[in-house]
């Protein structure tokens, strides 16, 4: 009789390695072409405008094929780093501030000098949005739009409350009164006056160069203390006391994307996000917006900058590296292409583009360029280059804003564990 | 595929002894050979390959961009030494396994027990369950999972019913594990489906003679069921703990791909996919999957080592 099923000698062979062996396969590479390959990151509004653009461009230069693919930011960087490191790199890659000083000096992605006054006439773009695109003195990328750090609120929940929302030049003191009055005020349940900022990178950014420090010194160390770190943590840890702003379960939906948030959750009356974002924002929810600048310190420094949202690079492999700098110049330098991408990608450097741009805007990008406008008198200098780890950092710091969250650890604590974790990641590079 | 080009000469120089031994093998076994052809490339070319090629990049400083170093074990000797995540993910990891292994087993056994007792319809109810399986892995259920325990999912509008005001399940770290327990322990189905093939080939008799001699049913699963099942469910055992170490869809989604809040769903495998592709640190993350080899490795042979106390062969 056997009433067995699987007996030991069946069972070895159904072969355990290669039920685990499939863990340290590597990723397999894709064919190249012959064409621009493109790649870039972004959601489906964005890709809407870049398709209709590449269509435009394609129908005027009949002899170049285009080839693109798009993905998420998280995904967006595995996937070029793994084409990148197969020898397979796109033509024409959509390039980050923080990513591009370690693609340049890799060699990855190649100088563009070279076209400059020939298929790439951005001269225009002024020396300071030609700048923040180099690296060690050279150009690596075509300045795609700016855009600055902001705070967005819905402004009906704000008068509902009988609060006056928070505006450009509200200082810090001032934004946490006007949370509590909301707060005092407020008929909506399950909403609070803001989200939690702690976890933010660009708003910790923001509050620490009113006070004269920067998230990282020009030499790639540190640019804040253990103290530092704690305050911040402890600013919104009163908040979190005082209900002004979510609860850390709350905060710890948002995972870095409008959807994520807790205004678009209906869980917060205000927000913070970059301001090329905005539009996303609304997009996805019914109340009417509005942006303005982060709060400010009374007689502190400017803590806003204009940085570059993205730029559009060429890969030092291409082996069509002019036709792929035309393509990047029609995207960001002549009004037909430019038009198409609008300010998704944030407001074009160029201000013939922007004129060109503005009778076809909406009233939600209107409110974009205002912030920028409005911003630009009172910004503060390009902060050096994030040194390698900053990403890990970012990482870091939403961890440990958990951790202070859900009374894990003091505020003190947490700051000082991150100052540690920090430099841990600095010094290994 | 060495073999294969081997075959295809005239054999007529004169072979060593092993040279002639694998030379006979191929004029024997050669048509087995061919039809094995697709698999074997695949193995050795998609499989073996990059595998052992990660084996020596475990042994570098690789981040993707730049050529890799040699720095001997540095990665090893940092995973247990000075890395805090490391630690974490483990924990993650084994918390789960334990969990949701013998859990799901449990359930699948439960299921599939009522299902043998013979009833109408019982293609239909076995396909009905075993579909989460086959949508097991998939990105589509991560996310309804993530719907049904947010803050304002199903689970917490039900729990509101009955004036009960429910947690963030998903983005509470003392409860975002659990969830993710139970999502593994709904997708019974595989092992479900092995049990009731197991069930089936106990002899209905053994349980009629029993009846006879007065055996309660708890007495009857306890001294027959338990017993001739032993084999099915050690291999249930074995298959579901690898595919435990091995869960990632479920974390990587529902966490955003953070392994957070605070770590707290930060799956072996997570932490290793970051090191490889959000940090670019893939000699580190190839000397993590290795460790998760060898962890793999040891629980499958320490449960074969107790199967000499439990699991009962006939044959």
């Amino acid at each position: 009789m056997n009433t067995t099923l699987i007996g030991r000698r069946r069972f070895l062979g159904a072969g355990l390695a290669a039920a685990s062996l499939p863990l340290i396969a590597g990723p397999a590479f894709a064919q190249a072409t012959n064409n621009i390959r493109m790649i870039w990151w972004g959601g489906d509004e964005r890709a809407r405008r870049t398709n209709a653009a590449i269509d435009l461009f394609k129908a005027a230069n009949s002899g170049i094929a285009i080839d693109a693919e798009f993905m998420g930011w998280d995904d967006y960087w595995a996937r070029l780093a793994t084409q990148v490191a197969g020898g397979n790199a796109p033509d024409f890659i959509q390039m980050d501030y923080r990513y591009m000083f370690e693609y340049a000096r890799r060699g990855a992605i190649r100088p563009l000098d070279e076209f400059l006054g020939k298929e790439l006439n951005i001269a225009d773009f002024g020396q300071v949005n030609l700048d923040s695109c180099s690296v060690d003195g050279k150009l690596y990328g075509g300045n795609v739009g700016v855009n600055a750090f902001s705070v967005v609120f819905d402004g009906m929940a704000w008068e509902e409350a009988g609060v006056e929302p928070p505006a450009f030049g509200t200082t810090w003191d001032e934004f946490t009164a006007k949370c509590d009055a909301f707060t005092a005020a407020n008929k909506r349940p399950r909403v609070n006056a803001t989200a939690d900022g702690s976890c933010q990178e660009g708003l910790f950014e923001v509050w620490l160069r009113t006070q004269g420090k920067a998230l990282y010194n020009p030499d790639g160390t540190l640019g804040y203390d253990a103290a530092d770190a704690g305050r911040w943590f402890a600013y919104w840890t009163e908040m979190r006391k005082s209900k002004a702003c979510v609860s850390a379960d709350v905060q710890a939906l948002y995972k870095n994307s409008p959807e994520t948030s807790p205004i678009v959750g209906g869980r917060s009356a205000t927000d913070f996000a970059h301001s090329n974002q905005f539009e996303s924002y609304q997009k996805l929810i019914a109340a009417d917006l509005s942006v303005v600048g982060a709060p400010v310190l009374e007689g502190g420094k400017p803590g806003q900058y204009l940085k570059p949202s993205q730029m559009f690079s060429i890969s030092s492999s291409s082996k069509n590296p002019a036709q792929t700098a035309q393509l990047i110049n029609f995207l960001i330098r002549e009004p037909a292409g430019a038009k198409l991408l609008g300010l998704d990608r944030g407001v074009p450097a160029s201000a013939e583009i922007r004129e060109a741009l503005m009778p076809d805007l909406t009233d939600t990008s209107r409110k974009v360029v205002e912030l920028i406008s409005n911003l630009t008198p009172h910004i503060g200098p390009l902060p050096p280059s994030p040194p390698k780890g900053a990403g890990e950092i970012n990482a870091v710091q939403i961890r440990i804003s958990q951790e202070v969250g859900f009374e894990a650890v003091s505020p003190e604590q947490g700051g000082a564990n991150m100052v540690d974790e920090a430099n841990a990641i600095l010094k290994r590079g | 595929m060495a073999a294969y080009d081997t075959m295809s000469k005239p054999d007529t120089r004169k072979q060593g002894a092993a040279g002639g031994w694998l030379a006979g093998a191929i004029r024997r076994n050669g048509a087995g050979y061919l039809f094995l052809a697709p698999w074997l490339i695949g193995f050795f070319c998609l499989t073996l390959g990059p595998a052992l090629a990660s084996l020596y990049l475990s042994f570098t400083n690789f981040d993707l961009l730049s050529a890799p170093e040699f720095i001997g074990a540095q990665n090893y000797v940092r995973m247990v030494t000075a890395d805090p995540r490391f630690i974490a993910s483990i924990r993650v990891t084994l918390v789960y396994v334990a969990l949701s292994v013998p859990l799901k087993l449990a359930f699948a056994l439960a299921v599939a027990m009522v299902l043998n007792r013979g009833m109408r319809g019982l293609p239909f109810y076995r396909a009905i369950f075993y579909l989460p399986s086959l949508l097991g892995t998939s990105v589509a259920i991560a996310v309804l999972w993530r719907q049904l325990f947010a803050a304002d999912g199903l689970v917490n509008s039900l729990l509101a019913q009955i004036g009960i005001e429910g947690p963030s399940w998903i983005s509470n770290p003392n409860y975002s594990l659990y969830t993710l327990v139970v999502l593994s322990v709904w997708q019974f189905g595989s092992p479900m489906i092995i049990f009731l093939a197991g069930l089936r080939q106990i002899p209905t008799d053994m349980y009629e003679a029993a009846s006879l001699d007065g055996a309660s049913p708890t007495r009857q699963f306890l001294r027959i069921t338990l017993p001739l099942l032993s084999p099915v469910i050690f291999f249930n055992f074995v298959i579901q703990t690898i595919e435990a170490f091995k869960a990632f869809t479920p974390a990587f989604v529902i966490s955003g791909g953070s392994g957070g809040p605070i770590n707290s769903t930060l799956f072996y495998t997570l932490y290793l996919y970051q090191e490889a592709f959000s940090y670019f640190r893939m000699g580190y993350a190839s000397a993590l999957a290795w460790v998760l080899v060898v962890i793999i490795a040891i629980f499958t042979a320490f449960s074969f080592l107790t199967t000499k106390y439990w699991v009962h062969y006939d044959d």
